[in-house]
């Protein structure tokens, strides 16, 4: 009896292991990643979502951590320079490698050959994958802001007719700032509760970066690669120039036709206001097409049209100090964030589990799967994510499909894309914009005078970090080659 | 009693447990207080002396924020005071429901405050919180409750009262109770009216716990940061920033560690200062009806 209780547990075990052979591939049996992102759902549902389907491929185990996003960069900072063995992954932004850089291991070489890895956007690929001619992480979320605006509100012959005779121009997507304007204070109609347009003002609520992309056309000179946040010659800061000046003047008179009191908007409230049907336009991250084309979340599901961000036809030179007029529109999109990025700390005792899993979630089925889902964070970032319009089908009509992916792909392909800053102590950096851009809202300065403050506080802060060290970490940043 | 050196043996375990909990931490912050020392970027730690406090010493956001939470701390703390004594007195008269009253007084306490806080905030919303749908009902324009500096500093103080306001009910409560019967019998032999009792007996004899919850409560209030963090976020500006939101900003956002301790070493000072001044202020008074 003894005999067949062996015989049988052997055969018993040895099918089991015959079966995690099969089920497993590869076998990671036994380990347990631990990933560090940002609280759900944005981002953390997705490295779930692929975390269970990896764990079921792999037999390995996913366990997401979540941190609010102000304690994200402290909690893997700290792990990362005290050389804790705290994650095995880490999501992050791409301002904050240059903080991170010296800790995080190489993205290994098979990942980085095939067709899944030329599918990945170039300016991703190239540029914020790469530091100092190294692959250390991966995108895992594309971010560039787009514009959104309401399709039923800008055929209307009726809005159209009023706007033409108003403005003396057809009521179309914005090609410039000005038009962008105009339009935002057509629609103010707080007796009917529309409003002109929604973008983020809260400090503290990603409203820098919108900030951003309206100075980011008037500072990005094409062919001066690193134009707008710094003289990449000598590392001054260029946030109080004109071009800056005007950037932000705009955006106050944005914030005056938005809904009241969106001087407390982050990003979630922006989205909200679009998908409820409360403003005719905004601009942001490709979340809002997302869940604004969501019937479950919104009031103008089958009504969402996209374009790339409005243009200048003139951009400040920092060179010849005046303004460089075009015959036409620049378009200047921002990598506002330039998306989520996953990483393996060198410190990490599962590299190899932990890049495969990566590269799992990463993958074209994996990542187009989560970019069509509203809520996961995940914008395009693969070439195959903005041309198959049957997986967007799913989320958009047609033609809202066909706009949101022609307004990403051509924001990422635009010759003049513009990409953030990243330099280290960005948070001291961005810290005394928000600050300032509140005071500038909140009218208890003005726009020159308020990045006056902060032009002044940049260059201390490059001072006290180091400022060929700084120099040598923006060139880097913006693809240029060491002076 | 002996003088058996073994009684050392025993106290050192319990004196190494104090020094590594309590004194290691704030000897090590004061060191670092003197140093100039970043995380991010990481700048070698190197000595700088003063430097630390007099460029905080120098710096006007330092001032405001001091300002900033004084005055939440001294307004919120004034109005829970007034409307606690109140509520406590109406508790002890034991008006009907008094013990519905009682629990429901003191829920917002036992709320975690960044809980609060949000459910604040959605009060607040400008355009789905029902706070502005009621004044807007009301023919009023839609108030900036969280976006303009005034309006915040007021939405900050109104949430601290609703929280806190419990807690000195709470204490004055339990005070109130050991008061002696006698005293008010013989007041009411004399004829005395309820004012007048409230003014020579109650509040007198109720001083010294006043002080202690009206301290307790100034200090707590000194340490806001989770209401301002979710609400205002310390904006407009640094409007609404107080001096433990500026420390968080420093030190966990922006990792400059050594003028972090700095400032956490004169928030010490300032809360001192604080309450030196307030004990001498009331010590005669004390004395008076000790």
């Amino acid at each position: 009896m003894r005999k067949l209780l062996l015989g049988a547990s052997a055969m018993a075990a040895l099918s089991l292991s015959t079966g995690a052979a099969l089920a497993c591939d590869p076998d990671y049996t036994g380990v347990t990643l631990t990933a560090a992102s940002q609280t759900g759902p944005y981002i953390a549902s997705a490295l779930q979502t692929a975390g269970e389907a990896w764990a079921k491929k792999t037999c390995g185990k996913v366990n997401v951590v979540e941190f609010p996003w102000s304690e994200l960069y402290p909690k893997i900072v700290t792990s990362l320079s005290s050389g804790e063995e705290t994650f095995d992954v880490i999501s992050f932004a791409p301002a904050w490698s240059p903080d991170f850089t010296d800790f995080l291991s190489e993205v290994p070489e098979a990942m980085r050959k095939g067709a899944a890895w030329d599918d990945i956007a170039p300016i991703y690929r190239e540029q914020l994958m790469v530091w100092n001619g190294k692959t250390l992480s991966q995108t895992i979320d594309g971010d560039v802001h787009t514009y959104t605006y309401r399709i039923d509100l800008f055929e209307d012959p009726k809005e159209q007719e009023a706007f033409k005779a108003k403005y003396g121009y057809d009521l179309a997507v914005p090609q410039d700032w000005k038009q962008y304007l105009d339009i935002a204070e057509f629609f103010t109609r707080p007796d009917k509760g529309l409003w002109g347009t929604a973008e983020a003002y809260r400090r503290g609520g990603q409203q820098f970066w919108f900030f951003f992309s309206h100075a980011a056309s008037y500072t990005n000179v094409p062919g001066q690669k690193g134009a707008m946040f710094f003289n990449p010659e000598t590392m001054d800061a260029e946030i109080n120039n004109p071009g800056w000046v005007r950037g932000l003047e705009e955006y106050v008179k944005s914030s005056k036709l938005a809904p009241p009191n969106a001087l407390n908007f982050s990003f979630g409230e922006v989205n909200a206001a679009v998908a409820g049907g409360q403003v005719a336009q905004s601009i942001g991250w490709g979340d809002t097409g997302v869940i604004a084309a969501d019937p479950k979340q919104s009031k103008i599901s089958g009504k969402v049209g996209s374009a790339v961000l409005p243009g200048s036809n003139e951009i400040y030179d920092y060179k010849t100090k005046e303004w460089k007029k075009f015959d036409h529109v620049v378009k200047s999109p921002f990598m506002a964030f330039g998306g989520w990025q996953a990483a393996v700390p060198a410190s990490s005792k599962n590299q190899e589990a932990a890049w495969n899993y990566i590269e799992f979630l990463s993958s074209p089925a994996v990542s187009g799967q989560a970019a069509i889902t509203g809520g996961t964070g995940v914008n395009p970032y693969r070439i195959s994510h903005t041309t198959d319009l049957a997986l967007w089908s799913k989320l958009f009509s047609e033609r809202e499909a066909k706009e949101y992916l022609a307004g990403q792909a051509d924001s990422l392909a635009a010759e003049n894309v513009v990409l953030d800053m990243r330099l280290p102590g960005y948070f001291s950096y961005t810290e005394v914009v928000e600050i300032e851009l509140s005071k500038a809202l909140a009218g208890e300065v003005t726009a020159q005078q308020a990045l006056d403050t902060v032009a002044a506080e940049w260059n201390r802060l490059t001072d006290e970090f180091g400022r060929d060290k700084q120099l040598t970490a923006y060139r880097a940043s913006m693809g240029l080659p060491p002076l | 009693m002996r003088n058996d050196p073994i009684k050392y043996f025993f106290i050192w375990p319990a004196l190494f447990v104090v020094l590594a909990i309590s004194i290691f931490p704030l000897i090590y912050s004061l060191t670092t207080s003197f140093m100039s020392f970043r995380l991010v970027p990481p700048i070698p730690p190197r000595f700088v002396g003063l430097d630390n406090y007099t460029s905080l010493l120098a710096n006007p956001r330092f001032w405001h924020v001091t300002l900033t939470t004084s005055i939440i701390a001294f307004i919120s703390v004034a109005i829970q005071y007034v409307i606690g004594f109140g509520v406590a007195l109406a508790l002890h008269a034991k008006v009907p429901g008094e013990k519905l009253f009682r629990v429901a007084f003191l829920l917002p306490m036992l709320i975690a405050p960044v809980a609060v806080a949000l459910i604040a905030r959605q009060i607040f919303n400008p355009t789905q919180g029902p706070l502005n749908q009621f004044m807007t009902f009301l023919g009023f324009p839609n108030l900036p409750f969280l976006t303009q500096t005034y309006w915040s500093l007021g939405a900050l103080i109104t949430v601290e009262v609703w929280q806190w306001t419990p807690f000195i009910v709470l204490m004055l409560l339990a005070g109130l109770a050991t008061l002696p019967d006698d005293v008010y019998e013989a007041a009411s032999l004399e004829n005395a009216s309820s004012w007048r009792q409230f003014w020579d007996i109650t509040f007198p004899m109720m001083l010294p716990i006043s002080v202690a919850v009206v301290f307790i409560r100034l200090i707590e209030s000194y340490k806001i940061i989770d209401t301002v963090f979710v609400l205002t976020g310390g904006g407009p500006g640094v409007s609404t920033e107080t001096l433990t939101l500026f420390a968080y900003q420093e030190g966990f956002k922006k990792f400059n560690l050594g003028y972090t301790s700095a400032l956490s070493f004169l928030f010490l000072i300032v809360i001192t200062v604080i309450g030196v001044v307030y004990l001498a202020i009331l010590k005669p008074y004390l004395a008076k009806h000790r």
